[in-house]
């Protein structure tokens, strides 16, 4: 009398992909860039970039990683190429790769060194949006890289997920309609979609604008900060993020004949529950303000209100959408 | 020419602390089967069968009134159930439970069965479902049991011990068994105790509320 059972169509898994910019104020295109004012022991493995000078909100960050563990200095004297850019070799080849005998290979040519951007995880949500991305490097001239993902008609994958290769041109396609790879070291690099990662190819980048890696056993290569002051020198970092939203929706349906009476106290009269006004009995009107979802036995589970209460009577079908977001 | 109406209305759902409890226990017991629909917060003493301006704005006091948003506590919200009823219905289904108060003395039992008036086009009937009894303050009861429902769920539910600040307690049942408190420091100076026993049809959505007294011997 006062429920109604709900069919099977009634219910729908509804799953939207929302795509959104990744930097902080909904900014489209990265133009500013800061690292961090004060060191940190991290120094050696990575750099946060951020937005602004007060170093509110981290962007990315930066990473330099070579197998034979030149770039940086070593742990200890006396163990040989064991540094920190070995160690975020290492890290990288494993997630991307998870094979340990593996070499980075960008489009054809494989590279012992590889410099690793790697977004922000509360800013990608999700994973990021091929094709969206348009990223510019300073150098002799200013290179502008994006993913082949218009090119390519089917996906590679790697453990990491979809890979696609960083080639010169904009929004997912080259400017001359060929590969985008450079002249002589293959791809620019690797775009990984599904970790928010961006992977460059040192030697690709080094023979088109002469931006090059140290490869010394010290500190003083400062190859992380190489790559920043190209990125921040074009001053051009555009990638959207992709998320997929699941909703479970419920159509309530009140047909003409239901629902057209109230136990709420203010529509009776009396103790003996005559309607209160006479007019109500022939014609009843009923205005509903919430819908509850129930479990077979009665528990209510969910609710949900409405703006203001719809009116019901025996002239009026209601159909109401209702949106559970988990 | 003009715009049509669009005629699906999309609401946004929040779970419930019974809803959210039974998400978490992953076993499958959250499971939406049935909806009801209620009018809190209208009042229709609002609503205006002599207006001037006609029948179309008989309604026109509550139908522009705003609503608070949803309530996560489910004892809050879906109080006043719309129903399905014949056309030409003149009177809605009331509880009855043959008194307009109950009062006793310190360790002595009562027994309330109610009835639903008007229910099934029967004068009076008892609801299938049983009824839920909800005390405002349990401490007045030595025991406060429903008797009559043995599902597995009203079973849980009827077990169920109440500790800490919260002191009311629902069980569900065809009729009501409560023995007052033998404990006579609850009272302090005073000569009675006073709580609220709430009774909701479970079929209907009927509701009555009368006042529960405890006198001390």
């Amino acid at each position: 009398m006062s429920f109604k059972r709900l069919d099977p169509e009634d219910f729908l898994v509804s799953s939207d992909t929302v795509t959104s910019t990744v930097w902080s104020d909904e900014a489209p295109n990265l133009q500013t860039f800061f690292t961090a004012s004060t060191t940190s022991t991290n120094d050696k493995y990575y750099k946060n970039v951020y937005k602004t000078s007060d170093r509110s909100a981290i962007q990315f960050a930066l990473a330099y990683g070579d197998k034979l563990g030149s770039g940086s200095a070593q742990f200890n004297d006396l163990v040989a190429q064991k540094t920190p850019t070995r160690t975020v070799y290492g890290q990288f080849r494993n997630l991307i790769y998870g094979d340990e005998n593996a070499d980075f290979n960008f489009g054809g040519t494989t590279s012992e060194t590889f410099w690793a951007i790697s977004v922000e995880r509360a800013r990608y949500k999700e994973k990021l949006l091929p094709a969206s991305l348009n990223l510019q490097i300073s150098g002799s001239y200013d290179l502008e890289l994006t993913d082949n993902s218009k090119l390519v008609s089917v996906d590679t994958f790697l453990e990491c997920g979809r890979v696609y290769q960083l080639i010169s041109g904009s929004n997912g396609t080259s400017y001359d309609g060929g590969t985008g790879y450079s002249t002589d070291q293959g791809s620019y690099g690797l775009f990984l979609p599904d970790i928010a990662t961006i992977v460059l190819n040192p030697l690709a980048i080094s023979s088109s604008i002469e931006v090059e890696v140290s490869r010394s056993y010290d500190a003083a290569g400062e190859n992380i900060s190489k790559i920043f002051n190209a990125i921040s020198g074009a001053a051009h970092f555009e990638v959207n993020s992709e998320e997929t939203l699941s909703s479970d929706y419920v159509f309530v349906r009140a047909r003409n004949s239901e629902f057209n009476y109230s136990e709420n106290p203010s529509y009776i009269s009396g103790s003996t529950g005559d309607v209160l006004f006479s007019s109500l009995i022939n014609n009843p009107q009923s205005y509903m303000t919430t819908v509850g979802l129930y479990n077979d036995t009665n528990e209510l589970l969910a609710v949900a209100k409405l703006s203001k209460p719809l009116l019901k009577d025996f002239t009026k079908e209601t159909l109401l959408r209702v949106k559970l977001d988990f | 020419m003009g715009f049509l109406n669009n005629t699906t209305v999309t609401l946004d759902a929040i779970l419930t602390k019974k809803g959210r409890e039974l998400l978490a226990r992953g076993d499958g017991s959250f499971s939406i089967t049935q909806f009801a629909l209620s009018d809190d917060e209208v009042d229709y003493s609002l609503y205006n069968p002599t207006h001037p301006s006609g029948s179309g704005f008989y309604g026109e006091a509550i139908e522009n009134m705003p609503l608070l948003e949803a309530f996560p506590d489910e004892t809050q919200v879906m109080k006043y159930k719309l129903v399905t009823l014949p056309r030409g219905t003149a009177r809605m289904p009331v509880l009855d439970i043959g008194y307009s108060s109950i009062s006793f003395k310190q360790g002595s039992a009562f027994t309330v069965r109610p009835q639903t008036l008007n229910y099934l086009s029967q004068t009076q009937a008892f609801e299938t479902s049983g009824y839920t009894f909800t005390i405002s303050d349990v401490r007045l009861l030595n025991s406060f049991n429903g008797v009559g429902i043995d599902t597995p769920e009203v079973q849980a539910l009827n077990s169920t011990s109440t500790i800490g600040t919260s002191v009311s307690k629902t069980v569900v049942g065809t009729s009501l068994s409560m023995t007052a408190t033998t404990i006579n420091t609850l009272f302090g100076t005073n000569t009675s105790l006073t709580a609220t026993l709430q009774i909701v049809g479970r079929d209907s959505g009927a509701r009555i509320s009368i006042p529960v007294t405890v006198n001390k011997v």
